[in-house]
């Protein structure tokens, strides 16, 4: 009995994923175009989610720099596009934004806590300002056009991010990379005494998460038509990514990824059905979610969350 | 103890479900405006959009995309926004717009979106609209980025747009590839600058001081403005950009005050503008002629700086005395509400271009979009801006009915072009009030 129950838990994790999968990998055949359009705009917040995720949350170090890289991979879109193919100007967008963070990452990663989100929060000004003077005093642009794509093939190729960005987040959880993450989160000088180069480790995942976003970025360009400096590098991407992560839960490796989905998904029907209380209705949610799902919205899947709010106490 | 934490859990969740309760009966009043139709209208043009000819039907649906919220709510709430609501009540009040394939008169419906003031959202929004909401008709989002971002989506949907807020020399050189898309506002060298030139050369100025925002906007200003001040005779004695989170405009303002200069330009938006000229009267520094804008045209800069606005001048598109289809829309848009929603240079650019979208569809007598796209591409329309018609996709500037304004006595008069002025440039402008 035990032992039965055991195998299908095993077994139902992966058929779950798999069923996902492929109902997500045929929604062209079978959703309305704007269904299309929608999942893909929930897939974009899912990457940013999920890969500020792969580093922050092993180790606490809270990135505000998301959007620098979403940035990056919007721009590598607006200058390459009609230069290069897509696949090729997504995969220069991933390079480019890991050698920024890798950079910054090397720089910066000796500040801790409050002072590494004010650094990356500033990155984000910081292009945006460089950008911006660059385009006016050198190319005399201030906007761009971007090449535009079918939506289809902006969703697959969404959709391919994130698949690799899931593997890739998983399999890091699960290597020693993920192991000495984990360890520097618990206690940076006690990682070190026991042998992690934890500069290494930081700035090589820290660099590898900006490869998502910076793909994601000039994926998503395509759609957009048109971006200038203050479009491409707008900071409350960065701040979505941490809401919505924590709105899901850091705690499980689906946390993130359900967060991502629900609070886009409603986002998406506030500012359709609702505009006028958008603000107002995101806010409540929000409120309301961290004062009863502390652990995120994850915390509803487990048995003991339901019995707490009905006034149980959990045994501890 | 127990109790205790009952109870704390029990206000928290009564207080959250009155919040919740509150926020519900708060959107009621937008509900069946927004929703309504997105019910209600799926049905007929489902069925419909595979023929040719539609039944029945019993409105049209216009959607938009508009910043609700974030950093363009102030300008889409007091240009476009104020002017569709006033246009929708009165063709719905007059029971709609003639249809002749319907035999009747069709109201008009809106769908308004919240495109947070994000581009990436409004072109979602606007595929949105087109692909699922289906709607008839599509009216612009606010911004000139956010026009060149669903310029290309109307054009790739075969959906008319006549924009609204936004307009610059780089859009005129997109136009012959965009035939779906018509633009209503003026702009620099369409037709503000040349005009500007002219009446201060005219008047006497030989040097100008340019500051502009470094954005778009700022950019194109300034280029237009090294063209047309050289051509008539004025030198260009200092270019500055401003970085658009600048606070502090003394040292701009100094270093304009120390070459002397006849004209003086901002190149900005009320957030430049506003904290400048109270920089200009600190510093005691009065050029012949300032001009400013976005933001000298509106009525809050009057009732912000009261009798220190004489002279100055800014970019205008009409007065109520030239005209008395100008006239009542004046009154219609403006008696009984404050000053400060006054804006004398889009409103009639906007209202002109619903009222060709509506004479369109009457002349059309469907709701097609080619053929209404021909009818704006080549006819001409009685319009609140007199005979009116577009030129390559832009309004032709013979129809413009004013390019500068500028405050005297405490009325934004046009001033230029000379044949619609409603009065003669005050130059040099009169000295910043003492006290």
């Amino acid at each position: 009995m035990q032992t039965g129950k055991a195998s299908w838990l095993r077994l139902r994790t992966p058929v779950l994923w798999l069923a996902l999968l492929a109902a997500m990998g045929t929604l062209s055949l079978y959703a309305s175009p704007y269904t299309v359009i929608m999942v893909t705009n929930i897939l974009m917040y899912v990457i940013l989610t999920v890969s500020w995720v792969l580093f922050s949350a092993p180790t606490g170090y809270i990135s505000l720099a998301t959007a620098a890289f979403f940035g990056v991979g919007i721009y590598t879109s607006a200058t390459l596009g009609g230069q290069l193919p897509l696949p090729l100007i997504i995969l220069t967008a991933g390079v480019a934004s890991f050698v920024l963070a890798a950079l910054v990452g090397a720089l910066t990663l000796r500040l801790k806590g409050v002072y590494f989100a004010f650094f990356t929060f500033g990155l984000v000004e910081l292009i945006k300002h460089l950008l911006l003077w660059y385009e006016v005093s050198v190319t005399g642009v201030r906007g761009r056009f971007v090449v535009s794509a079918d939506n289809v093939t902006i969703y697959y190729i969404i959709l391919g991010i994130l698949v690799i960005l899931l593997l890739t987040s998983y399999l890091i959880r699960r290597s020693r990379v993920g192991l000495a993450l984990q360890a520097i989160g618990e206690g940076e000088d006690a990682a070190a005494h026991t042998g992690i180069n934890v500069s290494a480790v930081k700035t090589f995942v820290f660099a590898l998460s900006a490869v998502f976003a910076g793909a994601a970025g000039a994926a998503m360009a395509t759609r957009w038509g048109y971006v200038d400096p203050y479009i491409a590098f707008d900071y409350l991407f960065s701040f979505t990514a941490v809401a919505m992560a924590v709105f899901g839960g850091l705690g499980r490796f689906e946390g993130p990824i359900l967060g991502a989905v629900v609070f886009a998904f409603l986002r998406e029907l506030l500012i359709t059905r609702f505009p006028y209380v958008y603000m107002l209705v995101m806010g409540s949610v929000l409120v309301v979610t961290i004062l009863y799902l502390p652990q995120g919205l994850v915390q509803l899947a487990q048995k003991s969350t339901w019995r707490r709010l009905r006034g149980h106490r959990e045994p501890a | 103890m127990k109790a205790k934490r009952l109870t704390r859990r029990e206000f928290l969740g009564v207080t959250a479900a009155t919040g919740a309760g509150l926020a519900l009966a708060g959107c009621k009043p937008s509900v069946p405006a927004t929703e309504a139709p997105a019910a209600t209208q799926a049905a007929p043009t489902k069925a419909a959009a595979p023929t040719a000819a539609p039944p029945t039907k019993d409105k049209i649906v216009v959607g938009m995309s508009r910043p609700l919220t974030g950093a363009l709510v102030a300008i889409g709430d007091s240009a476009f926004g104020p002017i569709s609501k006033a246009f929708v009540e009165e063709v719905n009040a007059a029971g709609g717009i003639e249809v002749a394939e319907y035999g009747k008169k069709l109201p008009i419906e809106t769908i308004i979106y919240d495109d947070t003031s994000d581009v990436g959202t409004m072109t979602r929004l606007t595929e949105k609209l087109i692909l699922e909401d289906k709607v008839d008709f599509l009216w612009p989002a606010c911004g000139t980025s956010f026009i060149y971002a669903q310029a290309p989506l109307a054009e790739k949907y075969g959906y008319l747009l006549i924009t609204a807020e936004g307009g610059a020399s780089t859009i005129r050189e997109m136009l012959p590839s965009m035939p779906h898309v018509f633009v209503t506002l003026s702009f620099s060298d369409w037709y503000q600058l040349p005009v500007f030139a002219e009446l201060v050369a005219k008047a006497g100025a030989k040097t100008a001081f340019v500051t502009y925002i470094a954005d778009l906007h700022g950019i194109e200003y300034s280029g237009s403005a090294g063209i047309e001040f050289p051509k008539n005779g004025i030198d260009i004695v200092g270019l500055r950009s401003l970085p658009p989170d600048m606070t502090d405009f003394s040292e701009v303002i100094r270093a304009a005050q120390a070459t002397n200069p006849d004209v003086f330009c901002l190149f900005g938006y009320p957030g430049q503008i506003m904290p400048t000229v109270g920089t200009c009267m600190g510093l005691g520094f009065n050029p012949k002629a300032w001009l400013g804008g976005p933001g000298v045209n509106f009525g809050f800069f009057h009732t912000a700086f009261g009798p220190a606005v004489e002279g100055i001048m800014g970019f205008d598109g009409y007065s109520p005395k030239q005209s008395p289809a100008l006239k009542e829309l004046a009154d219609k848009l403006y008696t009984g509400k404050p000053e400060d929603i006054q804006d004398w240079w889009g409103h009639p650019f906007y209202w002109a271009g619903l009222q060709i979208w509506k004479q369109a569809i009457e002349k059309a007598g469907s709701l097609d979009q080619e053929a209404i796209r021909n009818i704006v591409a080549t006819e001409h329309f009685e319009t609140v801006l007199g005979d009116t018609w577009f030129d390559k996709g832009l309004l032709a500037k013979e129809c413009h009915m004013a390019e500068i304004g500028q405050w005297q006595n405490g009325v934004f008069e046009v001033v230029g072009p000379v044949e619609h002025a409603t009065a003669e440039v005050v130059y040099p402008k009169p000295d910043w009030p003492t006290g």
